[in-house]
C-alpha cells in the first residue's frame, strides 16, 4: 500500500494515532537525538542522522520484571506474573538499520519459542521507518551488512521524504492499520511519486559509505583468526565498559537478579536486565575463574557474535550497519577496521 | 609551541635506548574526530604520534590498566611506560604516585602544554551541529575552532565547542614531568574555575533534585564513566554483583548472601545511587580531567558532581589533588585546624 503524506499533515495523522496509541519520535535533547513521547502540540522534526539509543528498547527494555514473589513466613510462595501491560506504541523515525535490527532480535527472541515479554511489546509496537536521504554519518556501512538506506525490513511503514511530501509505504498488517486510521490524510501515490522514490533511493545508495571491503570472507577471517594476537592488540585501548553493545540495536544479552524489596515477608521482583559482553564480570565463573579475562578475548566475542557466530546460527549478519559501536566508543574501536584487518589476515 | 617532532624524537630515542617498554600517546584514529590512544612499542612507529586539540582521551588510565594486567603476567618487563600527558593528565598521574598507585619509577612522563587553548567537547559538538558528527576539528589560530563534517564546513569561536573543564582550566600544562614540550599557560582568559558547577550549586535544593533526577533517569548503567577513570582502579566495585572475590573456602551460602548494594536495573534511584557512590569516592581525587563527562553516551553532565566536591576539598581543607606527589592525600592526612564543626 503506497500513499503520499502532505509534510504539513504528519502532525495530524500524529494526532489521530495519539488517539489510541502512545506516539514516539525521535527529538534533540542534551545535545543529542533520542527517542521521545510526543506530547500534543509537539512538532515532528526528522531532521537526526540516527539516535543515540537504538529502538530495541522499545521490545527489550533494559529493565524487564519477569515476575513478583512473596512469601509470607511458614508458607508457600505466590508468583504473580507481569506480563507487559503498556498498550500501542508507534514510533516514528527509525532509520532502516534499527528496523533490520528487529529482524534479528525476532530471531533470537521468538524462533522455536517465543518469549512472552519480547513478543507482547512487539506486537504493541508499530515502527514507521524513515529511509536515509541525506549523506550517511561517518560511520554508517549498512551496505556492507546486506542493508540499504530505505531497507524496509523489520519495519511496518517506510516513510521517505520527496520534495513537500513524505510517500508512506505500510508494509505490515499493523502498518496499514496505523495508515487506514487516518486514510482522509493521505492521497493515492501516482507513478510519477513512484519513479522519484526510486530516484531518491539510488541516490542514497550512491552517497559514500565506510565499508567492510570483503564482507562474504570476514566469517572465515574471524574463524581462521581465533587465536590471533591481533585480538590483544586491537582491543589494548578498550577500557571495558558497555556504550558499545548497550547502544547496539541487535545487542541482546541479558541477566536475570532478584530484587529483594522485604525481608519479612520475603518479596521483591524477579528482573531481567541488559547485560554486556565487554564487562569482565560477564563471564565469571563461581570459581573466580574468568574464561574471557582480556579486551582483547572479549572484544573477539562481540565481533565474532555480530560476524561469525550468528552468521552459522541464523545465515545472517548480526550487525546492521549503524555505526553506533564506533561513534560511541570512548577510544575509538572500529567494528569495520577490525573486520577488515581480520578479514585481510586471513588471505595472508 | 608544543612542536610534535620533538614529541616523536624523544619517544623513539626512549624506545631505541630499551628505556621504556613502550610510549602511550595519540594517533590518528578511524572512528571519530578524536585522536585515539596509541601504543607505541616499535621506533619507526612514534612518527604516527599527534598532538592537537583533538587528544583528548586521559591516558593515565592505561598506566592502572597496565599496572592491573601485569599482576596475571608470569614474566615481567619491568621498565617503565612513558606516557604522553596533558595538564589534568599530569595531576591524574600525580594522585597515583600520592596513593602509592603506582611508583615514580614505573612512569616516564611526556609532559605537554596545552597552550593552544585546550581540548574539544564532543558532546558541544554535537550542540553545535545538532547531532551530525563532525569529522574534523582544529583551532583556526583566530580563536575559533574550524569544524567540518559530512555536509561541509562552519567555523564556532572556541569557547563554545572547548571542554568545560579546559574553560576553567588554570593549570594547562603537567607540574611534574620527565621531559616537558610548550610553554607553561597559567592564565586563560576563557571562564574563572568553578564557574559551571557554581551555576548548579547556586540553585535551590529542589531545583538540584530535579536537574540531577532528570540526568539520572536516562543513565544506562554503561558505566563508561567508571571504566575510563584512572581513579577508579578499584578491584572490586560495589555496583558489581559478581566481582567479590572469591576463593575455593568462599561457600555458595557467602556468595548468595553477598549485598546487592545497588541493583542491576538502571532505575532512578539505582543510577543516582551509583553516580553519588562513584563522585563521594573521587572526592579530594579527581583531578577534573572531564573524561567521565566526555565518554557518558547519554550526556550527563558528570563533571559537575566531581567539580562540587573538588571546590568542597579546596575551600574547606585548602587541598588539592595532584600538585605534588610527596604530598598526603587528602583522606589519608590530618590538621590540627581541620574544620569539624560537621561532626556532633
Amino acid at each position: 500500500m503506497e500513499m503520499i503524506l502532505k509534510k504539513d499533515r504528519l502532525g495530524e495523522w500524529a494526532a489521530k494515532l495519539r488517539g489510541s496509541a502512545e506516539v514516539f519520535a525521535p527529538v534533540f535533547a542534551d545535545d543529542s537525538w533520542n527517542f521521545c513521547k510526543v506530547e500534543p502540540g509537539a512538532e515532528l522534526t526528522f531532521d537526526h542522522g540516527n539516535t543515540v539509543r537504538p529502538a530495541k528498547g522499545f521490545v527489550f527494555p533494559q529493565r524487564e520484571v519477569l515476575y513478583r514473589f512473596r512469601q509470607e513466613s511458614g508458607e508457600a510462595p505466590q508468583l504473580t506474573p507481569t506480563l507487559p501491560a503498556d498498550g500501542p506504541a508507534v514510533v516514528f523515525g527509525v532509520r532502516p538499520c534499527d528496523g533490520r535490527a528487529m529482524v534479528r532480535n525476532d530471531k533470537v527472541f521468538t524462533c522455536g519459542f517465543a518469549d512472552p515479554y519480547y513478543q507482547a511489546r512487539r506486537d504493541r509496537v508499530v515502527f514507521v521507518g524513515l529511509a536515509c536521504n541525506a549523506p550517511p554519518s561517518p560511520n554508517c556501512f549498512c551496505l556492507s551488512v546486506g542493508g540499504s538506506p530505505h531497507a524496509g525490513d523489520g519495519l511496518d511503514v517506510l516513510m521517505t521524504e520527496l520534495d513537500g511530501r513524505y510517500h508512506v509505504k505500510a508494509l505490515t498488517a499493523k502498518g496499514k492499520e496505523i495508515a487506514g486510521i487516518a486514510e482522509a490524510l493521505f492521497d493515492k501515490a501516482g507513478a510519477a511519486d513512484s519513479s522519484e522514490v526510486e530516484k531518491v533511493h539510488a541516490a542514497a545508495r550512491s552517497h559514500p559509505q565506510r565499508s567492510i571491503a570483503a564482507m562474504e570472507k570476514v566469517a572465515e577471517g574471524l574463524k581462521r583468526n581465533f587465536d590471533s594476537p591481533q585480538w590483544d592488540t586491537l582491543a589494548q585501548a578498550c577500557i571495558g565498559c558497555g556504550a558499545c553493545t548497550y547502544l547496539c540495536p541487535s545487542c541482546h544479552c541479558f541477566d536475570i537478579n532478584d530484587e529483594v524489596s522485604s525481608h519479612s515477608p520475603l518479596a521483591g521482583e524477579r528482573v531481567r536486565t541488559w547485560d554486556n559482553c565487554q564487562f569482565p564480570e560477564f563471564t565469571m565463573h563461581t570459581s573466580g575463574h574468568n574464561p574471557r579475562n582480556t579486551t582483547g578475548a572479549r572484544l573477539r566475542q562481540r565481533i565474532c557474535h555480530k560476524l561469525l557466530y550468528f552468521v552459522e546460527n541464523h545465515n545472517i549478519q548480526q550487525c546492521t550497519g549503524c555505526g553506533r559501536c564506533i561513534s560511541h566508543c570512548p577510544v575509538g574501536i572500529d567494528i569495520v577496521r577490525v573486520a577488515n584487518v581480520m578479514e585481510e589476515a586471513a588471505g595472508q | 609551541m608544543v612542536a610534535i617532532e620533538d614529541i616523536r624524537a624523544r619517544a623513539k630515542e626512549l624506545l631505541e635506548s630499551g628505556k621504556v617498554r613502550s610510549v602511550l600517546g595519540y594517533r590518528r584514529g578511524t572512528a571519530s574526530v578524536l585522536a585515539e590512544p596509541a601504543f607505541v612499542t616499535a621506533p619507526e612507529d612514534t612518527a604516527a604520534l599527534v598532538l592537537d586539540a583533538t587528544c583528548v582521551e586521559n591516558l593515565a588510565l592505561y598506566l592502572v590498566n597496565e599496572k592491573k594486567r601485569q599482576k596475571t603476567q608470569r614474566s615481567q618487563d619491568t621498565r617503565p611506560l612513558a606516557v604522553v600527558a596533558k595538564g589534568c593528565d599530569g595531576r591524574a598521574i600525580t594522585v597515583l604516585l600520592q596513593e602509592n598507585y603506582i611508583k615514580r619509577d614505573e612512569v616516564v612522563i611526556l609532559g605537554v602544554s596545552c597552550e593552544n587553548g585546550g581540548m574539544i567537547d564532543t558532546h558541544k559538538l554535537s550542540r553545535a551541529l545538532r547531532g551530525k558528527a563532525a569529522t574534523g576539528a582544529a583551532f583556526d589560530g583566530n580563536g575559533g575552532i574550524k569544524v567540518a563534517f559530512t555536509a561541509g564546513e562552519t567555523t564556532v569561536p572556541a569557547a563554545e565547542v572547548l571542554a568545560a573543564r579546559c574553560l576553567e582550566c588554570t593549570k594547562a600544562y603537567p607540574l611534574v614531568s620527565d621531559y616537558f614540550f610548550g610553554d607553561k599557560i597559567d592564565e586563560r582568559s576563557y571562564s574563572p574555575r568553578f564557574t559551571a558547577v557554581s551555576a548548579i550549586a547556586e540553585k535551590s535544593p529542589e531545583e538540584r533534585s530535579a536537574f540531577w533526577a532528570g540526568h539520572f533517569e536516562r543513565c544506562i548503567r554503561c558505566y563508561a564513566c567508571r571504566a575510563v577513570c584512572p581513579m577508579c582502579y578499584c578491584d572490586e566495585c560495589v555496583v558489581d554483583s559478581t566481582s567479590f572475590i572469591v576463593n575455593p573456602t568462599t561457600s555458595a551460602d557467602e556468595k548468595a548472601c553477598r549485598i546487592r548494594w545497588i541493583q542491576r536495573s538502571a532505575s532512578p534511584s539505582e543510577n543516582a545511587m551509583y553516580h553519588m557512590v562513584r563522585a563521594i569516592h573521587l572526592a579530594g581525587r579527581c583531578t577534573d580531567c572531564g573524561e567521565c563527562e566526555r565518554v557518558c553516551p547519554v550526556n550527563i553532565p558528570l563533571r559537575l558532581l566531581n567539580t562540587m566536591l573538588e571546590r568542597e576539598a579546596l575551600e574547606m581543607f585548602e587541598y588539592a589533588p595532584g600538585l605534588d606527589p610527596e604530598q598526603p592525600s587528602l583522606i589519608s592526612s590530618f590538621r590540627d585546624g581541620d574544620p569539624n564543626d560537621f561532626i556532633r
